[in-house]
């Protein structure tokens, strides 16, 4: 009940004004929105290339941080049809801290840095400076591993937040 | 300004039940709100907001949930916007704001049972309890559990959710809507008909509408101009005997040759004006024939291309050609003369420049010579009372000299070591060829001043 309340707010505020680089995709429930993120600066492992960030609320937001996740497209294909083909490929971008199954590793996104004033907004442009600030084309060391036996879910696994430089 | 820890504040929110049936959070706020009126938490205009040390303001209740669910400890909890670790809280907060949160207007919550009070967010609470009409209230008879809104409610108490079938539509309603029903909705209802006051029932009202002997509709010929308006029963005699109507079909006829005639004048003008065209650019070949035949004439023009052109007149094989190539000559023609024109100009302005540096130049030769020619009439002065003075003074000598001569003529003749004379005579004798010398010097000193 909560979440909802706050989420029809940020949604409203949301289609008013979003910042440059960050639309939405879809927010046609108030479980699960999409959202598009371009890196806006000449950053050349992502020039010209947009993505697709996946939030998932629990009914506990914003208390508790929503799961969000990068996606490809052809995976969101079946439930919107319309998006996969008007817009190109989506794909994970490569950054040493986000899996190649999507999965980032931010300790905003952590039950233990979210605070509640943040929104989908600050959360979007959060990650939209994490890009920015990267220059290593490299993804997080062990990342094969993580992705084929990794079956939990964003929010249960444990990550050590060890870099502060990005 | 009372500052209290945050267990205290715990347990004063577990404590205090406030009696509060209004959720204010999810009110439609009507007033636009600042962002800064805004719990950062909720998202909504602040409801008894408490402040932290680091400044911070959020709703009491939205900082308790952010604390239970986040701290450890209750000494770890730090401010949820800077992170800054909290001491405690202050549960006073300036009026100002209070007051600014509380005079935004809202909604009545039972707007979707008919309530369209709008009111500042501090009174809707009262508005509910007291005076909203539209509040879903419980049935008074327990076990029906269904629900009535506060005006309908029976004042004896009486369940009003008794089904009562309809007299005339013989569909079964609630006793709380039934007065509603059997006065506006019911379908079997009798209403009369606006134009011809008969009674009919409400849901034939619109097929007799279509039909209604007394309603008022204009003539068919009205496109034709006839202006009769009558009523429909009326309206079948008139038509029998309207002359617009007889004319109609006549009139329909013509209008649709009128529509085919003026499709083929479109056509028409528009051929005219393809023709037109080529007529013009025929014309202007031929115009400028003739010009470019008188072409050596012009200075500008070439002497080839009009050769060439009287070539193609006297035997005209193709007209595109002589198009062609008189539109080439005609260009560079054209070109050519511009150019020349352009430099003619240049030419004229370069002469123009000539004559004002040579009128300057001799104004100044001028002015420079009158100068030197004024020094030389100084110097002419200067020289000549030079003279004088020099004469003056060579006077007294001559005399001296000659008269010495005359008595010394003899002694020289005598004495050769007469050197006093010679002596003296020395500067008198130096001064004659001297004379032309300081003459010259003294010029050149004129011209310097």
């Amino acid at each position: 009940m909560f979440a909802t309340k706050r989420l029809s707010k940020e949604l409203l505020k949301i289609k008013e004004h979003l910042p440059p680089g960050i639309s939405i995709v879809k927010s046609d429930n108030l479980e699960e929105w999409l959202m598009d993120i371009k890196v806006l600066d000449e950053n050349p492992l992502y020039l010209n290339e947009t993505y697709r960030l996946k939030f998932t609320f629990s009914n506990k937001y914003p208390i508790e941080p929503p799961e969000v996740q990068f996606v490809t497209t052809p995976a969101a294909a079946d439930e919107n049809n319309a998006t996969a083909t008007t817009h190109p490929r989506r794909t994970i971008p490569i950054h040493p801290h986000i899996y190649s199954n999507g999965i980032i590793c931010l300790d905003l996104l952590s039950s233990a840095g979210w605070s509640p004033v943040q929104t989908v907004e600050s959360v979007c442009m959060s990650i939209q400076s994490m890009l920015t600030a990267n220059s290593r084309n490299e993804r997080p060391p062990g990342d094969k591993d993580f992705v084929s036996y990794n079956r939990r879910r964003p929010r249960d696994i444990n990550f050590m937040y060890d870099d502060d430089n990005v | 300004m009372t500052n209290i820890t945050l267990e205290d504040l715990l347990v004063m929110e577990a404590n205090c039940d406030r009696d509060e049936s209004v959720d204010l959070r999810s009110l439609d706020y009507v007033s636009s709100y600042d962002d800064h009126l805004m719990c950062p938490i909720c998202h909504c205009p602040f409801i008894h907001p408490v402040r932290l040390k680091c400044d911070h303001v959020f709703c009491q209740k939205c900082l308790v949930s952010a604390i239970t669910t986040f701290a450890a400890s209750r000494d770890d909890f730090t401010c949820p916007a800077c992170r800054t670790p909290t001491g405690g809280v202050y549960l006073k907060l300036p009026r100002l704001l209070v007051n600014m949160c509380d005079e935004i207007r809202v909604r009545c919550p039972f707007r979707s049972e008919g309530c369209e009070e709008v009111a500042p967010r501090v009174f809707i609470q009262t508005h509910v309890d007291k005076y909203c009409g539209y509040r879903p209230m419980d049935c008074p008879l327990g076990s029906c559990g269904l629900k009535t809104r506060k005006k309908d409610l029976d004042p004896e108490g009486r369940c009003l959710h008794e089904l009562h079938q309809c007299a005339r539509c013989e569909g079964n309603i609630m006793e709380q809507d039934y007065k509603e029903h059997v006065d506006e909705l019911c379908p079997n209802l009798q209403t009369t008909c606006p134009d011809c006051h008969t009674t009919i029932l409400r849901r034939e009202l619109k097929q007799h509408a279509d039909s209604c002997p007394e309603s008022i509709h204009s003539c068919a010929a009205s496109k034709y101009g006839c202006r009769i308006q009558l009523k429909r029963a009326d309206l079948a005699t008139h038509e029998q005997t309207c002359p617009l109507i007889s004319m109609g079909p006549y009139f329909d006829a013509q209008n649709a040759r009128l529509d085919s005639l003026e499709l083929t004048v479109r056509h028409l003008k528009q051929r005219n004006e393809i023709f037109d065209d080529a007529l013009a650019n025929i014309r202007t070949t031929l115009a400028q024939s003739p010009t470019a035949s008188a072409g050596p004439d012009d200075r500008a023009t070439t002497s080839t291309p009009p050769r060439r052109n009287n070539n193609d007149l006297t035997s005209p094989n193709s007209q595109s050609q002589i198009d062609s190539s008189n539109q080439y000559t005609a260009t560079t023609t054209n070109y050519l003369l511009s150019l020349h024109e352009s430099l003619r100009e240049e030419v004229g302005q370069l002469s123009h420049a000539i004559t004002d540096l040579d009128a300057r130049a001799s104004m100044a030769i001028m002015s420079e010579c009158l100068r030197i020619k004024e020094d030389m009439a100084h110097t002419n002065a200067a020289v000549s009372s030079i003279r004088m003075q020099v004469q003056w003074l060579l006077n007294p000598r001559l005399h001296q000299h000659q008269s010495s001569q005359r008595t010394g003529g003899v002694r020289t003749g005598t004495t050769p070591g007469g050197h006093t004379p010679t002596a003296a005579a020395g500067p008198s004798t130096s001064a004659i060829p001297l004379r032309p010398r300081r003459l010259s010097d003294s010029g050149r000193e004129g011209t310097k001043l």
